[in-house]
């Protein structure tokens, strides 16, 4: 055998060893289910494809979990991981979901909007597979999934889309994205089905208010606020006024560009009665300008450049050596739910809603948002849900 | 940290350097500089060695769409090219507008145009109409290296020509400002530098042919070939492309891969002459790989730069420099940005910048239309350098990729200066905005 042989064989085995070691870790990845255990408040469990049909047997199919309160009042919906590379959305939902007991009206929460992204990576931008969770009884494990559905479940991307209905231009891998995707078709690509179906469930259900959690970059101008459109204005205003003057942490209002489409906050509240409120914590994980992509990076949110950049001012939030932690992410959007629903009730009494035994930004900033998780071994075996 | 970051860019750079003096290939220089960072990261456990393989991997999707485009649109223009269609188009626009120089450079910079303004893919140009265009500024009495040039230039600009500019798309994406009102900041400059560079690279004749010996000297065409012969496998391609433009809602999304392949199989059905198409596409595909396998590796590389740090490292160094420095160092950061990451650079680069710049009060959509018109050039540059290497590819060009680039110097330089002055005066140029939407 020549030494050219010799050496291509050489590079064919490292290549499959490389190409077999990696390709499990994509399928464990994409097949990990998250346990949730359903908490006291948890009434009845559908799947989002209830509400449209064209979802049933697909992989962005996800889960629905219902929390009634004994008396009737208002309806809202809590949707979270729409980018699942955004995972204080997700660590809030579950917090709801584990905890909240619902007094009066009706909780709706989806925990994994984007259930293809959520099984999803990003080729090219580095991030870790999983993060952890420290708890109480041990780690409690999350998928880091993708902004954008896994071309596995949705392909081709169009070399551009055209946003439906108003044919506004956008990236081709918006198509993927369930962020511009709004207000959907029945029978659209795969994630216009999704937008479909939670526009339908807000249609059917009467929804009052729908609750879009997210994260954004520190260099990023809408950050750390809530963009809603002009008819959810007053009350964000009013809650960014209470959380500053209560809890002592900034949480701006920004209006809900017209112009720029597909967006939950606009489309929902344009396409429906239901007033969406759409929640930006710091997320320093997805700034350009930080060091190692690492699960320390994603849960505490330190980053030398990061804090060079603020001495610079070139950030859009308030950021020292503590950097930005999980809690106060996750804390945050806990607080800010909590009191537009109490701004909502206060306004619209028949249609209050009243939610208690979640905790607000001070507790978990303490308790660490682990603290609020149960030991899926320890739960009944029929009250925990896969995502 | 940025010791540790500095001391992993170093070892990727020697593994480069080495590679390069082992006269290894682009790719396994590439390759070699991957590994060798992604090897020191995981001794700082950024990433862990465990999650190095998968990196390695995942990095090779990341430019997996422009991989797919590349090849089909290659063995469609390919097959029009064998079935003597190329030079069917040559010697009709020769026969009909040779001596009208203007005309016929303006018509043939149009040509190259359209197909990167519908896909965005500067490279889509010079894959499906480069070949017959490069014929035809030939038999113009342009040289080869002057053609390429053109092509390049032209094609760059077609990439970022509205309605699709891919490095804008990601750039509002990522800044969550709207695609909307780029047609005149974009459109206007891009017919002004696209006019600018045909006539002043075009118009000297350096060595003159009557139109009878011109013709005599072009490629025979079979006999049976025609307009619609030529024209059909195009029409198929735009149809399907322009047809999703405007009924987007009724029709099913195909994507760029397929709708090359649908009309690469119309040119095979419609071609006069007998084509072996596994042979072509086996010997198409193997003219490429270099190319695709450049593409795969730089997507590992820049995976693997963003789990240790050294693309925020040079993220950080550009969103650092003042202001006026800035300005000035774009000419540079945005070209190489562009040669090194391809679309990543628009991502890495783009977004913090029009963030920043936006902050100090700058019109972002007008900022990112003239960042746009610098980025193409970058796809001159090496490593990844893809318009420039397929221009010189089909314009057949025998000399030193270097003295290619030299001859676009002019066009580069007031591209670069239209580009930069856009975005200084950005806020002043809000009409063209405007006067879009």
């Amino acid at each position: 055998m020549s030494r050219e042989w010799i050496l291509k064989s050489i590079y064919i085995v490292i290549i499959m060893f490389v190409i077999i070691v990696s390709g499990i870790q994509f399928y464990n990845h994409r097949h990990y289910d998250v346990p949730i255990p359903a908490g006291p408040g948890v009434t009845g469990v559908v799947k989002l494809s209830d509400y449209n049909k064209n979802l049933k047997g697909t992989i962005a199919d996800t889960n629905v979990f219902f929390m009634e309160g004994k008396e009737a009042g208002g309806k809202v919906l809590i949707f979270a991981n729409t980018h699942s590379n955004e995972p204080a959305a997700i660590l809030t939902a579950l917090i709801f979901i584990e905890n909240a007991v619902v007094n009066k009206g009706t909780l709706i929460i989806i925990p994994q909007f984007n259930n293809s992204g959520g099984r999803n990576t990003k080729p090219g931008d580095g991030y870790p597979l999983y993060f952890e969770i420290p708890t109480e009884w041990g780690a409690k494990k999350f998928r880091m999934g993708n902004r954008n559905a896994s071309p596995l479940d949705q392909w081709p991307d169009p070399d551009v889309y055209v946003h439906y209905p108003d044919r506004q231009l956008l990236s081709y891998l918006d198509v993927r994205n369930t962020n511009r995707t709004w207000p959907g078709r029945a029978k659209g690509p795969l994630m216009e089905r999704v937008t479909y179906a939670a526009m339908e469930l807000m249609k059917r259900e009467k929804v009052d208010i729908a609750v879009d959690i997210h994260g954004a970059e520190t260099m990023f101008p809408v950050t750390n606020c809530i963009v809603v459109p002009e008819k959810a204005m007053r009350i964000a205003t009013m809650t960014s006024l209470m959380v500053k003057a209560m809890e002592g942490f900034e949480n701006h209002v920004e209006p809900s560009p017209k112009g720029f489409r597909g967006l939950s906050h606009r489309e929902i509240g344009d396409f429906s009665d239901t007033m969406p409120f759409l929640l930006e914590a710091p997320l320093p994980f997805l700034d350009q300008p930080t060091g190692p992509k690492t699960v320390d990076l994603l849960l505490k949110g330190k980053d030398p450049f990061l804090l060079s950049l603020s001495k610079q001012k070139k950030l859009f939030v308030p950021y020292d050596e503590s950097g930005w932690p999980m809690e106060k992410r996750v804390g945050q959007h806990c607080s800010v739910i909590l009191e537009i629903l109490r701004q909502f009730s206060r306004r619209a009494s028949d249609r209050a809603v009243a939610v208690g035994n979640v905790p607000r930004y001070a507790e978990v900033v303490k308790n660490g948002v682990g603290f609020y998780y149960h030991d899926p071994e320890k739960a009944k075996k029929e009250n925990i849900y896969y995502n | 940290m940025t010791l540790q970051i500095g001391i992993i860019l170093v070892v990727m750079a020697v593994a480069y350097a080495l590679a390069q003096w082992k006269t290894l290939s682009v790719e396994f220089c590439l390759l070699s500089s991957a590994v060798a960072g992604g090897l020191t990261g995981a001794f700082f456990n950024a990433p862990p060695i465990t999650q190095l393989a998968r990196h390695l991997v995942e990095g090779t999707f990341t430019y997996l769409d422009v991989i797919l485009v590349f090849t089909t649109a290659t063995i469609f223009m390919t097959i029009v090219s064998e079935s003597g269609g190329v030079n069917y188009v040559v010697r009709g626009i020769i026969k009909y507008f040779y001596n009208l120089r203007i005309i016929v450079l303006f018509l043939l910079m149009f040509i190259i145009l359209i197909p990167g303004a519908l896909t965005g893919a500067g490279s889509v140009s010079v894959l499906t109409v480069g070949a017959p265009v490069a014929l035809a500024l030939g038999y113009l009495g342009i040289p080869k290296k002057k053609v390429a040039a053109i092509l390049f230039i032209v094609a760059g600009l077609s990439a970022a020509a509205p309605p699709v500019n891919i490095w804008a798309m990601i750039v509002s994406a990522g800044t969550a400002i709207p695609y909307v009102g780029f047609e005149l900041p974009l459109g206007i400059p891009v017919l002004l530098l696209g006019t600018f560079t045909v006539l002043l690279l075009g118009w000297k004749r350096e060595k003159k042919m009557s139109i009878e010996d011109v013709l005599k000297d072009m490629p025979q065409v079979p006999e049976k070939m025609c307009w619609w012969r030529v024209l059909l496998p195009f029409l198929t391609f735009f149809g399907l492309v322009v047809a999703y433009r405007i009924w987007p809602f009724d029709i099913p999304i195909l994507g760029l891969p397929l709708e090359f392949a649908i009309a690469a199989v119309v040119a095979f059905v419609v071609s006069p002459k007998k084509i072996n198409i596994l042979v072509l596409s086996r010997v198409t595909v193997k003219r490429l790989l270099p190319l695709l396998a450049t593409m795969a590796i730089v997507g590992s590389l820049q995976q693997v730069m963003t789990a240790t740090g050294v693309r925020g490292l040079l993220s950080y160094a550009v969103i650092s420099i003042p202001v006026v420095l800035l300005f000035i160092l774009l000419v540079f950061i945005i070209p190489i940005s562009e040669g090194v990451l391809t679309y990543g650079g628009a991502a890495i680069v783009g977004i913090p910048l029009i963030w920043f710049l936006d902050s100090i009060g700058l019109h972002a959509t007008v900022a990112i239309a003239g960042l746009s018109l610098l980025w193409p050039l970058g796809d001159g540059l090496p490593p990844t350098a893809l318009i420039g290497r397929l221009s010189v590819m089909v314009s057949e060009y025998k000399g030193s990729y270097w003295s290619f680039l030299k001859a676009t110097w002019l066009p580069w330089i007031v591209i670069t200066l239209v580009g930069i002055l856009m975005v200084i005066f950005s806020a002043r140029l809000e009409f063209l905005v405007k006067w879009s939407m």
